[in-house]
C-alpha cells in the first residue's frame, strides 16, 4: 500500500478550478517532490491530502484512509507531519514550551530535547519564540512538524527564508528522517533542493501534473544532448579538433552531441596523441531547471546549454 | 504505520480527552500569563476602573433602583465589564489574531480535536473573567464597603449565561473581521461605545430612549441583571435579561458554524 495515493483528484472553488485530474503515488519511505509555479495548485493538493481541505472530485488516500473522512481525521493526524508555507508559532512561548504543548497531542512523540536538537535550537531552547530570528522559527515549524514521530511529513516549502547553513541543515534532517523509514511529500520552488532530497519529482503546471519522474530523468532529461566545454589548446585552430565545435563566447569551446561517449572518445584520444591539455574540460546536461521552465512556460523544456531534450509525456 | 495498526475511529475516547482539555487550558494560562503588559491591561483595567468609580461615586443613590448606593450599581457593573471583556473582546481580537497568523491552521493540522480546542480557548476566557470577578468583588468589599452577591444563585446564574453567551458572540464577530488589523479597532469601538450607552458608567434609567435603544443589545442585560441579582433588588428579574443573552448568545453559534475558517482570510 503506498503512502500517498491520488486519482483523478480534482478541485474547484466556483468556477474557478484549483486542480484537475491530477494523479501520482508516493511510496512508503519515499521523498516525493511537488513542483509548480504560484497558483499551480501544490498547497491546495497537499491540503487535501492533510485532510484540512475537502476535494470536489476523484479518489486519494493518505496512509491508506480517506483524508476527508472525519471518523478517521483525528487518527490520521497522530501519524502525520505538516510544515506549513507560512510562519505559524505562538510568540510568547518558549521554544520548549510550545514543543512541550505539541508533544501532548501525540500517542508516540519524540522526546522534545531530541528534536530540539535535530532542529539546532539547543542554545535557544528557553527562548522566546518573538526573540528568535526568522530562520530559527523557520526551523521551530520544523520541529513541530516532526514533534509527533510522523509517518508521513508534509513539507510545504520548508526552506523558504532559510540563510545556506539553514537550508543544508534542514536537508540533513529531512535526510535522516527518511533514512528512518518517513514518507516524505515536498512542495518546493528550489532545483538544488529537488536534485538534493527527491527521490521522484512530479510538476503541477496549469493545475494538472505535467511530467513525473526521477529529478534525474524527468522529462527525458537523462536522453537529451549535453554539452562538452573545454579551453582550446594553445597553438591549435578549431578546425583542427577531432569533432565540429563552436565558440561559447567565453574563451572556451562547445561541443553539442547526443553521442557524448563516442565524442569524448574521439576528443581525448586526439588531445592524448598530440599531447593537448584540455584545460576546464567539463560535459553539462540540461538542468533540472531548464526541464521545469520548459514544462512551465508552454514550450517544451528549454535547450540546456544549447541543446535539445525530449518532450516528457504526461503519466 | 505499522502493518497490523488499523485506523481509530472516532474523536472523543473519553477521560483521557477531558486531561488533554485541562492540560491546553494549562498551556493558554501560560500563554495568557507569559505576555504580562496585556494580562496586567487585561485584568488591571477593570480594577483600575473599578477603584476610580468607587472613589468617586461618594454617597449618590440610585433612585430607580431602591435606593442602592452608587458603588453598589458600579461594582456588579464591572464585573459584566470583566466578564464582556474577557469573553468578548479579548476573545474576538484573539482569535483574529490566531487565526491571521496561521495558529488555528496549525492546531487543525494537529490531532487536537475542534472541540478539545476551543472549549480550552473558553475555558480560559472565562477563567480570565472570573478572577476580574473575584478580584473586584475583594476591593469593593475590603476597600469600600460594597456588599454582595445578595442573591447568589441569581448572581452566579447572570454570570454563567453571560460568559457563555459573549464566548459565542466574541467567536462569531471574530469571522466577521477581515483582517489582525482591523481587529482591535472593529471590535474594541462598537464594544466600548456600547458599553458606555448601556450603563456601565452611569445608571441609565428603564424607559428612557437609550435604555430603549441598548435593551436591543445584550450588554445592557448583562449589567442590569449582574446589578440586579448582586444587590436584591426587589421585584427584578434576571429572566427576559438571560433570555436575551441567551438568544444573543444562539445567533454568536451560528454565525460562527457558518462562517468560521481555520485559515488567514487576509482581507
Amino acid at each position: 500500500m503506498p503512502a500517498v495515493s491520488v486519482e483523478h483528484l480534482s478541485k474547484s472553488y466556483g468556477d474557478t478550478v484549483a486542480v484537475r485530474d491530477v494523479n501520482f503515488e508516493v511510496e512508503k519511505g519515499e521523498v516525493f517532490a511537488l513542483l509548480g509555479p504560484n497558483g499551480a495548485g501544490k498547497t491546495t493538493t497537499v491540503e487535501i491530502l492533510e485532510g484540512f481541505r475537502d476535494r470536489t472530485g476523484g479518489r486519494v488516500e493518505t496512509l491508506g484512509v480517506d483524508p476527508a473522512d472525519h471518523s478517521t481525521q483525528r487518527w490520521l493526524r497522530t501519524r502525520i507531519g505538516v510544515v506549513l508555507q507560512e510562519l505559524a508559532v505562538e510568540p510568547y512561548y518558549s521554544v520548549r514550551q510550545v514543543l512541550t504543548r505539541n508533544a501532548g497531542y501525540y500517542p508516540n512523540p519524540r522526546p522534545v530535547d531530541e528534536v530540539i536538537d535535530l532542529i539546532g535550537l539547543t542554545e535557544k531552547r528557553d527562548d522566546r519564540i518573538k526573540r528568535l530570528s526568522g530562520g530559527q522559527q523557520r526551523r521551530l515549524d520544523v520541529g513541530l512538524g516532526i514533534i509527533g514521530n510522523p509517518d508521513l511529513l508534509f513539507l510545504d516549502e520548508p526552506t523558504t527564508g532559510l540563510d545556506p547553513s539553514g537550508r543544508r541543515e534542514t536537508w540533513d534532517l529531512i535526510r535522516l528522517l527518511a533514512a528512518a523509514g518517513t514518507t516524505v511529500l515536498l512542495t518546493t520552488h528550489y532545483m538544488d533542493e529537488v536534485e538534493a532530497l527527491a527521490d521522484r519529482v512530479a510538476v503541477l503546471f496549469g493545475q494538472e501534473i505535467v511530467a513525473s519522474g526521477s529529478p534525474t530523468s524527468i522529462a527525458g532529461r537523462d536522453l537529451g544532448a549535453v554539452t562538452i566545454r573545454f579551453r582550446l589548446p594553445e597553438g591549435v585552430s578549431m578546425d583542427s579538433l577531432p569533432v565540429p565545435a563552436e565558440p561559447s563566447g567565453d574563451g572556451l569551446v562547445e561541443i553539442h552531441t547526443e553521442d557524448e561517449l563516442q565524442v569524448l572518445h574521439d576528443l581525448t584520444g586526439w588531445a592524448l596523441a598530440g599531447r593537448h591539455a584540455l584545460q576546464g574540460l567539463s560535459v553539462l546536461r540540461v538542468s533540472l531547471e531548464d526541464i521545469y521552465l520548459g514544462l512551465t512556460e508552454g514550450a517544451g523544456p528549454r535547450r540546456g546549454n544549447g541543446s535539445d531534450v525530449q518532450q516528457e509525456v504526461r503519466p | 504505520m505499522s502493518a497490523t495498526e488499523l485506523p481509530v475511529k472516532g474523536s472523543f475516547r473519553g477521560v483521557g480527552d477531558l486531561r488533554l482539555v485541562a492540560r491546553q487550558v494549562r498551556f493558554e494560562q501560560l500563554s495568557f500569563w507569559l505576555n504580562p503588559i496585556g494580562a496586567v491591561l487585561t485584568i488591571g483595567f477593570s480594577v483600575v476602573f473599578i477603584v476610580i468609580f468607587l472613589s468617586t461615586s461618594g454617597h449618590s443613590t440610585v433612585g430607580y433602583l431602591a435606593h442602592i448606593n452608587l458603588g453598589q450599581y458600579y461594582l456588579p457593573a464591572f464585573a459584566a465589564y470583566g466578564i464582556m471583556a474577557a469573553c468578548f473582546n479579548i476573545l474576538a481580537i484573539t482569535m483574529v489574531n490566531r487565526r491571521e497568523m496561521g495558529l488555528l491552521k496549525r492546531l487543525r493540522l494537529s490531532p487536537l480535536p475542534t472541540w478539545m480546542l476551543l472549549a480550552a480557548i473558553f475555558i480560559n476566557s472565562m477563567i480570565i473573567a472570573v478572577i476580574q470577578i473575584v478580584l473586584m468583588l475583594l476591593v469593593g468589599r475590603f476597600g469600600y464597603n460594597v456588599h454582595g452577591p445578595q442573591d447568589i444563585p441569581a448572581f452566579v446564574l447572570v454570570v454563567v449565561v453571560g460568559m457563555l453567551s459573549f464566548t459565542a458572540l466574541g467567536v462569531g464577530v471574530s469571522t466577521l473581521v477581515p483582517n489582525a488589523d482591523a481587529a482591535g479597532p472593529v471590535v474594541s469601538l462598537v464594544f466600548f461605545i456600547l458599553v458606555a450607552l448601556s450603563g456601565l458608567y452611569f445608571p441609565v434609567k428603564p424607559g428612557s430612549g437609550l435604555s430603549t435603544f441598548t435593551n436591543f443589545f445584550p450588554i445592557r442585560h448583562l449589567i442590569v441583571a449582574c446589578v440586579d441579582s448582586f444587590n436584591g433588588i426587589p421585584g427584578a428579574s434576571i429572566w427576559n435579561d438571560v433570555l436575551v443573552m441567551a438568544l444573543w448568545g444562539v445567533g454568536g453559534v451560528i454565525v460562527s458554524l457558518r462562517r468560521w475558517e481555520w485559515s488567514p482570510k487576509r482581507g
